[in-house]
C-alpha cells in the first residue's frame, strides 16, 4: 500500500530519511517540525536552500561547486605529482641539485640611493638594512649607460648590456619621422576589421610586440625546473610564457594605450592644457547634481567616434564636505580630500565591445567649484583585456584575493603632482596605497615560493624621490617658499618604510634563502634644467626654420636640411645621418669627426648661472654598447651632472631660447644624469666577495648560485659568495 | 490564452516572478560587500591550486582555505536564508496544493486510508459508517491492517466535482473532501488531527478535532507531472531549474552578488 501521509512533494526533496520521520505517526509537538526545518536547513543545505529561493540555491551550488573543483584540482595535483616530478628528474635532474640556496628573493627598490642608505644607517634609522649590511653585504651597484629604469632592470634580468637587449630609454626615436615611440612595447590593434554601416568591427587579436630583447634569467631557472614568483620588474610588458609566475610592471600602458593619462573634472572654466599626461574635463552642475566623465579609449568598432566615455553623477553636500558618487552600478561617499577605492569602468563601445578598467576618484573640492581627481584609467586586473600577468590567470588571481590594484606601468601620478592637480599628501597617500598592494603580492608570493626565486620591484622609492628630493636639498628652486625648518621628511620616511618591509621580510626566510637588496639607480637632485637642443641650435648644430627662433614640440619648426645633430628623450643624443635618417645630412664619413666635436663640446659644458658643471661626461654609444641592437641606439649619451638634468622640453624635442634654467616642478629629483655619480645599491644577506659589483652581474650571480651554466652571451659576471653559515 | 492557465505556465509565470522576487531580496538582505569578497577569495583559491600545482603543500593549503571560505561564504548566505525561507516556503506549499496532484479521474479507483489515534480505537472505526455522495461508490470493502491502526476503502467517482466523503457514527462524523476530474482544483491530500506545523505542509483542511479518535484521512492522489519534451517532470524540480535561471539572469541584470 502506497502512503503518502501528506507529506507530498517536499519530502521528496527532502530525502529518504526525513521522509521516513514523516512518515511514522505524525509527532505530537509543533516545537518538533520546527526544529525539523531548521535541522533540514543546516543538514541538508543544497535542497532546503533550494527551497529558499534561486538566491540560497546558488550560493549552495556555488559553495559545492567551489569544493568539487577544487577537489578535482587537487586530486589531479596529488595523482600527476610523482609522474611530473618523475618527467623533470628525467628531463633534467635534480633542479636544485647543485643550487647554493633553496631560494633567493630579490627586492628591488627602485632608485633607493647609497649614500642617502649610508647616512640613515649611519644614523640608526634603518635597523634591518643595517644588519644586512653586517651580515652580509652593503655596496653601490654600478649601473647601465645611461641610469634610467627601463634600462637598468632590463640589463638587471637579462644580464646583457643595452646593445642586446635594446632598451636604451622610455622612448625611442623613429628615424624617419623624428617622432618617438614607447621602446618597450608596441600595440597594433586587429589587422582585419569588418564593415557594417558605420561600425567597424576589429576581426582577431591585438598585437603586443615586446620590443625588448634578451632572455630574462627566470627562463634559465624555468627551463632547468626552478620555480620563480616574479612581480612588477619594470619592462616585462607583455608577459612572457616561463615557468612560473609573473606580473608586468613598469611600461604597462592604461586603458588608453598611454603610460598614464590623469584626468581633472572640475567646474572650473579654463582653456588650459595639462603639459603631462592628463585632461581637464568639465562637470556640468544643473539642480545641485553634477554630471562629467572619464574619457576612455578611443571607440574601437566606430570610425572617428573618438574615445568612449564612461559618464558618473557627484551629488555635493557642502554642509559635510562630502559628496556622493554614482559611476555604474557603484555608489559611494567622498569625503573633500578623500580617495575612493578601486572602481570598476567600464568603457561601452557598442556591437557587445566593452572595455574593462579601473580607476580611483579624489574628491579635491566642493565649494565654491567642484573639481574631482580621476586616476589613469589602469587595466582591470581581475579581467584584463591586455595581457599582464603569465599566465593570464595570475592578475586575477591577485585581484581576487587582495582586490582590484594599480596595473600601470607608472602607476603613482607624478604627472599630476607636478601639474598640481594632487597635492604632496595625495600623491603620498596614492603612492603608498599602491604600495602596499605590492607588500601583500610579495608576502603571498614568499608564501607560495619556498623554493625557487621570488623576485618583486617596489617603485614607491623612485616615485617619491623624484618628488620630494626637494625637500632634502637647502635651496632647491621647487620648494623655494618653505622655510627648510618645515620641509617634511618624506625620503626619510620612506627609508624608514622599505627597512620595515625589509625587516618584515627577514623574519620570513631561513639560512637556505638568500635575500637581495638592490637597486637600479642612485638619485642626485634636479635643480637646473639643460636643453640640449637649445644648445645644438646656438651653436650650430641644430637650425630652425627661417623667422623662427623656437621650435615646438618633437620638433615642429626644426629644418631638417641644415640639423647635424638632435636629441629626444632623457640623454640620447642623435646624428642626423645621411641613409638613415630620412633627411639626414651628415654623410657617413663625417659621423666619427662630428661625434668628437659634440663630445669636446659638450664634455664639461658650465652652467654660467651657478659656475658648476652641468655636463660631466658625454660618451660614444659605439664605446658602450656591444651587441645585435647596438644600431638603435643614440650616437651619443649625454651624462649630466649632479643637480642637473635634460629639460622637460628638451626631452620633448623642443627648441627654446634658454639653456639652462630652473627646475620648479616638484619633479625635483633624479637619476638620468652621469651614471658614474648614481650607482644603486646592493644588500645581502650573504656575503659577497666582488669589489665592483654591477647590475648586469645580477643574472649570472643568481643561475650560478642555483648551480646552473651560464649562457655565453652574458656580459655580467658571477659574484663569489664568501661563505655560507651552515 | 487557455495555455496560460496550464500547469507548465503557471510554473514559468511564478519561477521568473520568485526569481526576480527573491533575488532583490537577497540584495536587501544580505551583505553584498562580504559575499562579494568571500567568493573572491574563493576563486583566488582555486586559481592558487592551478598556478602553484607542482608545489604540493601549496596546493594542499588552498584547499584548506576553500573550505574554510566555502563555510564563510555558507554562512553569509545563511542571513538572507533566514528572511526569504517562510515567505517562500509557504508559497510553494500553497502551489503544491494545485500542482503536486492531479485530480482522481473519473471511473478510476482510489483509496481513502483512515488511521486511528491509537489500536484502542480500532473498534470504533470499524463500527464507523462510511456516507458517501451519489458520485463517489465503493468497490470494495474495508480493508483493516490493525499493525497500521488504518482502515483502508477502495473507492471510485462517476463525475467531476469536489465532494466531502462523511464518516463516523452520527453526531462524531467527520469529513474530507475529494476532487474528481481534471484541471488545477486545490488538492488536499490528507486531514489531521492536531500537528500544526504538518497540517501547514501537507493538509489543505481545517484539523480533525482533537478528541477525534482519528489521526488522519488520506487520499492518495496520483502525482502529477509535467511533460517537458516527452519527460514527465514534477513541478518543483522545474520550478527549482527556472527559478535558478530567472535569478541568474536578473543577478546579472541588477548587479547583485549571490
Amino acid at each position: 500500500m502506497k502512503r503518502l501521509c501528506g507529506a507530498d512533494t517536499l519530502v521528496r526533496l527532502l530525502g529518504s530519511s526525513t521522509r521516513r520521520r514523516l512518515c511514522v505517526p505524525f509527532a505530537d509537538k509543533s516545537v518538533r517540525a520546527t526544529r525539523f526545518v531548521l535541522i533540514a536547513i543546516i543538514l541538508f543545505p543544497a535542497f532546503a536552500h533550494a527551497y529558499a529561493g534561486p538566491g540560497a540555491g546558488f550560493a549552495v551550488l556555488s559553495s559545492f561547486w567551489a569544493i568539487f573543483v577544487a577537489f578535482l584540482y587537487s586530486f589531479y595535483a596529488l595523482m600527476t605529482w610523482p609522474f611530473r616530478q618523475l618527467f623533470r628528474f628525467l628531463r633534467r635532474r635534480n633542479a636544485y641539485g647543485k643550487a647554493t640556496f633553496e631560494r633567493a628573493v630579490i627586492l628591488g627598490f627602485d632608485g633607493m640611493d647609497p649614500e642617502l642608505a649610508d647616512r640613515f644607517m649611519k644614523e640608526g634609522r634603518l635597523p634591518n638594512l643595517a644588519k644586512l649590511r653586517d651580515k652580509g653585504t652593503f655596496s653601490k651597484l654600478r649601473t647601465t649607460f645611461p641610469a634610467i629604469s627601463p634600462v637598468a632592470w632590463s640589463t638587471f634580468m637579462t644580464g646583457v648590456n643595452p646593445g642586446k637587449h635594446n632598451i636604451y630609454d622610455f622612448l625611442a626615436c623613429d628615424r624617419n619621422s623624428y617622432l618617438p615611440y614607447l621602446s618597450s612595447a608596441e600595440i597594433k590593434g586587429p589587422k582585419r576589421h569588418i564593415k557594417i554601416g558605420k561600425y567597424s568591427i576589429p576581426f582577431g587579436k591585438t598585437e603586443i610586440k615586446a620590443m625588448r630583447k634578451g632572455t630574462p634569467f627566470w627562463h634559465w631557472l624555468g627551463n632547468a625546473g626552478i620555480f620563480s614568483s616574479v612581480i612588477r620588474v619594470p619592462v616585462t610588458f607583455p608577459p612572457e610564457k616561463f615557468q612560473g609566475v609573473l606580473l608586468s610592471g613598469m611600461c604597462v600602458p592604461d586603458l588608453k594605450g598611454s603610460q598614464g593619462t590623469f584626468c581633472l573634472c572640475t567646474t572650473r572654466m579654463s582653456s588650459d592644457k595639462f603639459r603631462e599626461g592628463g585632461v581637464r574635463v568639465p562637470i556640468e552642475r544643473k539642480n545641485g547634481v553634477c554630471r562629467s566623465y572619464v574619457p576612455g579609449p578611443d571607440n574601437p568598432v566606430k570610425e572617428g567616434a573618438g574615445e568612449v566615455r564612461m559618464e558618473y553623477e557627484i551629488r555635493p553636500d557642502a554642509g559635510v564636505k562630502s559628496a556622493r558618487f554614482v559611476v555604474g552600478s557603484e555608489k559611494f561617499t567622498l569625503k573633500v580630500g578623500e580617495y575612493s577605492e578601486w572602481i570598476t569602468a567600464e568603457f561601452k563601445a557598442g556591437m557587445g565591445f566593452t572595455a574593462h578598467g579601473i580607476c580611483r576618484f579624489y574628491l579635491k573640492e566642493i565649494s565654491p567649484e567642484v573639481e574631482v581627481y580621476v586616476t589613469p584609467v589602469n587595466i582591470d586586473p581581475g579581467h584584463p583585456d591586455l595581457p599582464i600577468s603569465h599566465p593570464v590567470t595570475y592578475s586575477i588571481y591577485l585581484a581576487k584575493l587582495f582586490g582590484p590594484y594599480a596595473t600601470l606601468g607608472l602607476a603613482e601620478d607624478t604627472w599630476a603632482l607636478n601639474e598640481h592637480v594632487l597635492d604632496d599628501d595625495a600623491f603620498l597617500a596614492q603612492a603608498y596605497g599602491n604600495h602596499e598592494d605590492r607588500e601583500r603580492m610579495l608576502f603571498d608570493a614568499l608564501d607560495k615560493t619556498k623554493q625557487g626565486l621570488c623576485t618583486c620591484v617596489f617603485d614607491t622609492t623612485d616615485r617619491i624621490q623624484h618628488m620630494f628630493w626637494r625637500y632634502l636639498d637647502e635651496d632647491h628652486p621647487a620648494a623655494r617658499d618653505v622655510p627648510h625648518s618645515e620641509h617634511p621628511q618624506v625620503i626619510q620616511d620612506l627609508y624608514q618604510r622599505m627597512d620595515r618591509l625589509i625587516g618584515r621580510v627577514m623574519e620570513k626566510i631561513d639560512d637556505d634563502t638568500l635575500l637581495m637588496v638592490i637597486s637600479d639607480h642612485g638619485f642626485k637632485s634636479f635643480a637646473r634644467c639643460m636643453n640640449l637642443n637649445a644648445w645644438l641650435h646656438q651653436n650650430g648644430y641644430l637650425a630652425l626654420k627661417d623667422g623662427k627662433t623656437e621650435s615646438g614640440d618633437w620638433f615642429e619648426d626644426v629644418d631638417w636640411s641644415r640639423t647635424r645633430a638632435y636629441t629626444m628623450g632623457l640623454n640620447g643624443l642623435y646624428l642626423n645621418i645621411k641613409g638613415r635618417e630620412k633627411q639626414g645630412i651628415v654623410e657617413p664619413f663625417e659621423v666619427e669627426a662630428l661625434k668628437g666635436e659634440l663630445q669636446k663640446g659638450l664634455n664639461g659644458l658650465v652652467d654660467p648661472a651657478s659656475g658648476t658643471v652641468g655636463i660631466t661626461g658625454v660618451f660614444i654609444a659605439d664605446n658602450v654598447y656591444r651587441g645585435p641592437y647596438s644600431e638603435n641606439s643614440p650616437d651619443l649619451i649625454v651624462g649630466y651632472g649632479a643637480g642637473y638634468r635634460a629639460s622637460w622640453d628638451s626631452v620633448m624635442g623642443k627648441v627654446t631660447g634658454q639653456i639652462f634654467e630652473d627646475n620648479t616642478k616638484a619633479w625635483s629629483g633624479d637619476h638620468c644624469i652621469d651614471p658614474r655619480l648614481v650607482p644603486g645599491v646592493l644588500f645581502s644577506s650573504h656575503k659577497f666577495i666582488e669589489e665592483k659589483p654591477a647590475i648586469v652581474d645580477v643574472a649570472p650571480t643568481i643561475l650560478k648560485l642555483f648551480g646552473l651554466a651560464l649562457p655565453a652571451h652574458f656580459d655580467g659576471k658571477p659574484w663569489t659568495l664568501a661563505a655560507k653559515a651552515h | 490564452m487557455a495555455w496560460l492557465t496550464s500547469p507548465l505556465a503557471i510554473v514559468i509565470i511564478v519561477s521568473l516572478v520568485v526569481g526576480l522576487v527573491m533575488v532583490v531580496l537577497f540584495g536587501y538582505t544580505s551583505d553584498q560587500k562580504a559575499i562579494g569578497i568571500a567568493k573572491d577569495q574563493l576563486k583566488a583559491h582555486l586559481l592558487a591550486v592551478r598556478l602553484y600545482r607542482d608545489q604540493i603543500p601549496v596546493v594542499m593549503g588552498s584547499y584548506g582555505k576553500i573550505l574554510r571560505g566555502t563555510g564563510r561564504y555558507l554562512k553569509l548566505a545563511f542571513k538572507p536564508l533566514l528572511y526569504v525561507i517562510i515567505p517562500i516556503t509557504l508559497l510553494m506549499v500553497q502551489i503544491d496544493r494545485y500542482l503536486g496532484q492531479t485530480p482522481i479521474a473519473i471511473g478510476t479507483p482510489f483509496l481513502l486510508t483512515v488511521r486511528a489515534t491509537s489500536s484502542d480505537e480500532l473498534g470504533w472505526l470499524n463500527d464507523t459508517v462510511l456516507d458517501l455522495p451519489p458520485e463517489i461508490t465503493m468497490t470494495a470493502p474495508p480493508v483493516n491492517i490493525a499493525a497500521e491502526n488504518e482502515i483502508v476503502v477502495r473507492l471510485v467517482g462517476s463525475r467531476e466535482g469536489k465532494y466531502e466523503l462523511k464518516m463516523g457514527p452520527p453526531g462524531q462524523s467527520v469529513t474530507k473532501s475529494v476532487c474528481i476530474g481534471d484541471g488545477l482544483p486545490r488538492i488536499s491530500t490528507v486531514r489531521l488531527r492536531g500537528h500544526f506545523w504538518s497540517r501547514i505542509f501537507s493538509s489543505a483542511e481545517p484539523a480533525l478535532s482533537e478528541n477525534s479518535p482519528i489521526e488522519s484521512i488520506s487520499i492518495n492522489y496520483p502525482d502529477r507531472d509535467i511533460d517537458i519534451a516527452g519527460y514527465g517532470m514534477n513541478w518543483i524540480w522545474l520550478f527549482f531549474i527556472l527559478s535558478m535561471m530567472a535569478g541568474f539572469i536578473f543577478k546579472e541584470l541588477l548587479g547583485i552578488q549571490i
